[in-house]
């Protein structure tokens, strides 16, 4: 028996070869560019990628929704509609949350650890802020993250899955722990994440091994195919299929194993937060989907109480929590919860409307979040001590948040309106986005959930809109003594991606029939 | 017949008797005379230090280099499959395989130009 | 001996992994928990190997190896780094921690 070498589809593996390859190149210049010549190195490298990858997603979609897509590697990587559609969302989102990243605002500094490996409080560290270094390492560890999550939304077998999952999680885990301030939290938040994160995919892959063992292929397709035929083995195929949908529940955040969403939220540095809410949500909800309607549909009797179950209580709970935080963060958190609930309830739909309905309400969410986060990392803290009045870290309390729409209208104005966004409210994306979502699970048959769904919206606007009223109609809060807060000015990139991400709220808000239509097209998985 | 593996059952089991059995005895039948000499630790001639160097710390290069090693260890299963089917594979494989080994030697650069092999 | 029986151990290792992560509070024995499960796994995915007669699960569990042993990589490193900001006696040092 020879071996015959697999066909390498060099066009359609070329974003993600990009994306990885400029993550390699990146670790190389950390290694051999003059430490002065980094920044802008690694920045030119990653946006001139991203844009490359963008171009290349862009010019390959008339060919892939007119052929349906292609399978390459022996079914390994199946570039579809939904996967390319899901690929050109990430890379769009990644640019925006980069930016973010790359901002120093007018402090000097980037939100990251100047040397994340030095003790907290220590000389070194004193030493490396006063000299100016910075942490460029975030930029390779965000294009491999990024390597992961256009990988897993095209994974047609288990093992991609698998080593997807593991690769977009891995330099999260990093990631999390190099806040600039705060550092224990920070790294706390990281340990708890990467506990519970290796928890999840050490599920998901306990699942993928009864999968293997029901049917005796990795291939999605082929156990799909199986499971009509194979009988007395339902145990190995419903197990293995909850523990695979546990681990990705896991990734989405979704009730009851959110646990570790609001903290690491938390810990993490804001533009990581804003980087990892948006791309981690849609990234694993690609997944999702894929093995839903794959391997799903002659199952949908069996798995529809648990995804119900799920759906239900991840919507609840993410309001409910939500309803009583005072964090700015953290509430970000949960209503990111809340949100991966309704974005179920379009999963559910089972339906090709569904599908397409997703595909819009993570592009929606996402420009929305990395939006918000991107507002969150200006507002900062100051003292004011004998040496005149330093800017610490962000505001965080939304006690700080009273009168911003006073003194920072527009950024305020931008906040409100993603606000307004994720609460659902028409002419904003997000209520394009709920209702297409309502109205495809509606057509799919599953009213209560899109009547829980409606109500736990309803309830939403009310925390959202009590943040909008702080801003505007709350007067300021006195200076208590010196401490006191402030908006810093951006470097440039941070308003530019608010400006977008507004732009892009209001434009799909108002007219989301082009998007929508386009995403129409990308509806049809590869088995 | 019984199982093959029965005998190794066995031998399992005389060795165990035989570990547990020699410390068991000298435990109980060994005499039991302690001076200070006896307790010392033994160190070749060399006063012992109370504590480790460092109040019990030992230096994080250490972990360096376990990670180091783990990391480089495993990425040696790839391989394996290469090895064993080495003409089959032929040139496609070559290629894959170099490709994944100029890939992983990445990350030692880096480790390199960062200091992560200067002992001292 | 039946194939059947690996998959019994295997489960019972992967129970006891979770068991382990989800009681105990110990950092690092969480850790062991998780690997305890991904080598569970292994074993599952070689025996279902055997039983279908094709590699693929061979070819996984080359995969989890790797995988485990990176995060095994990631997790100490987090690990240590908490370890000694935690011991740091300069916690407090308000420059740096107070927001």
């Amino acid at each position: 028996m020879s071996y015959a070498a697999p066909h390498i589809g060099w066009l359609q593996i070329a974003p993600l070869a990009i994306v990885l390859g400029t993550g390699l190149v990146g670790v190389l210049v950390e290694a051999f560019v003059p430490r002065r010549a980094r920044r802008t190195t690694q920045l030119v490298l990653v946006f001139a990628a991203l844009v490359a990858a963008l171009l290349l997603i862009v010019a390959q979609w008339r060919d892939t929704m007119a052929s349906g897509g292609v399978s390459l590697f022996g079914g390994s990587y199946l570039l579809d509609g939904p996967a390319l559609a899901i690929q050109g969302t990430l890379v769009v989102l990644s640019i925006l949350a980069v930016a973010v990243f790359a901002d120093r605002t007018s402090v000097g500094q980037d939100a990251f650890a100047p040397a994340a490996a030095a003790v907290p409080g220590s000389d070194y560290e004193e030493l490396a802020r006063r000299k100016g270094l910075e942490q460029t390492e975030v930029y390779p560890l965000a294009m491999f993250g990024l390597g992961g999550m256009l990988l897993i939304v095209a994974a047609g077998d288990l093992l991609t899955l698998f080593v997807a999952l593991e690769a977009l999680s891995m330099p999260l885990y990093v990631l999390t722990g190099l806040a600039r301030r705060r550092r224990l939290l920070s790294q706390e938040a990281s340990l708890k994440y990467l506990l519970l994160g290796s928890f999840a995919s050490a599920l998901l892959l306990f699942g993928a091994a009864l999968l293997y063992g029901f049917s005796g292929s990795l291939h999605l397709g082929e156990i799909a195919a199986a499971t009509g035929t194979i009988a007395g083995l339902e145990g190995l195929l419903l197990g293995g299929m909850t523990l695979l949908l546990i681990g990705l529940f896991f990734k989405v955040g979704a009730v009851p194993f959110h646990a570790w969403t609001p903290d690491v939220y938390v810990g993490a540095p804001t533009p990581v937060t804003g980087f990892m809410a948006a791309t981690t949500k849609i990234a694993a909800f690609g997944a999702m989907v894929r093995v839903v309607y794959v391997v799903g549909p002659s199952l949908q009797w069996d798995l529809e109480p648990m995804l119900w179950t799920v759906a239900i209580l991840t919507m609840v709970v993410g309001t409910v929590v939500a309803l009583v935080q005072t964090d700015v963060k953290r509430m970000l958190a949960y209503s990111s919860i809340a949100h991966a609930g309704f974005v179920l309830v379009g999963v559910l739909a089972f339906s090709t409307e569904g599908i397409a309905s997703v595909l819009f309400y993570l592009v929606v969410y996402g420009l929305a979040t990395i939006g918000a986060f991107a507002v969150v990392t200006l507002v900062r803290q100051t003292r004011t001590g004998a040496e005149g009045t330093v800017i610490l870290g962000e505001a965080t309390h939304l006690a700080q948040w009273a009168g911003l729409g006073r003194r920072s209208p527009w950024l305020a104005g931008a906040l409100s309106l993603f606000l307004l966004s994720f609460a659902g409210i028409p002419l904003t994306a997000g209520f394009a986005g709920k209702f297409t979502v309502f109205t495809a699970a509606a057509d799919g048959g599953a009213v209560p959930l899109v009547v829980v769904g409606v109500i736990a919206s309803a309830a939403a606007v009310f925390f959202y809109v009590r943040l909008i009223v702080l801003m505007y109609f709350t007067p300021e809060r006195e200076e208590e003594g010196e401490e006191g807060v402030t908006v810093v000015t951006s470097s440039g990139f941070t308003t530019v991606v608010i400006a977008v991400a507004a732009i892009g709220t209001v434009l799909l808000g108002v007219l989301p029939g082009p998007l929508l239509e386009l995403l129409g097209q990308a509806v049809k998985f590869l088995p | 017949m019984t199982n093959p593996y029965v005998p190794i059952l066995i031998l399992g089991g005389v060795a165990l008797v035989l570990a547990l059995g020699g410390l068991g005895a000298s435990a109980i039948i060994g005499p039991k005379r302690y001076n200070r000499a006896k307790l010392d630790a033994y160190e070749c001639g060399i006063e012992p230090t109370p504590h480790a160097v460092g109040g019990g710390r030992f230096p994080i290069k250490y972990y360096l280099v376990a990670m180091t090693f783990i990391v480089f260890d495993i990425e040696v299963v790839f391989l394996y499959q290469w090895a064993v089917n080495f003409s089959e594979l032929a040139l496609f494989g070559f290629v894959a395989t170099m490709l994944f080994l100029v890939v992983i030697t990445v990350p030692y650069l880096y480790e390199w130009r960062r200091g992560g092999f200067e002992w001292a | 001996m039946s194939l059947t029986n690996y998959l019994v151990l295997s489960t019972l290792l992967f129970t006891i992994g979770t068991m382990a992560v989800l009681l105990r509070r110990n950092g690092i024995i969480v850790f062991m928990g998780v690997e305890l499960m991904l080598n569970a796994t292994n074993l599952a995915l070689v025996t279902f190997s055997r039983m279908h007669g094709n590699l693929d699960g061979q070819v996984f569990a080359f995969f989890v190896m790797v995988v485990a042993a990176a995060e095994v990589v990631i997790g100490l490193a987090i690990i240590v780094a908490i370890f000694r900001t935690r011991r740091s006696a300069s916690v407090d040092d308000v420059n740096l921690l107070r927001n």
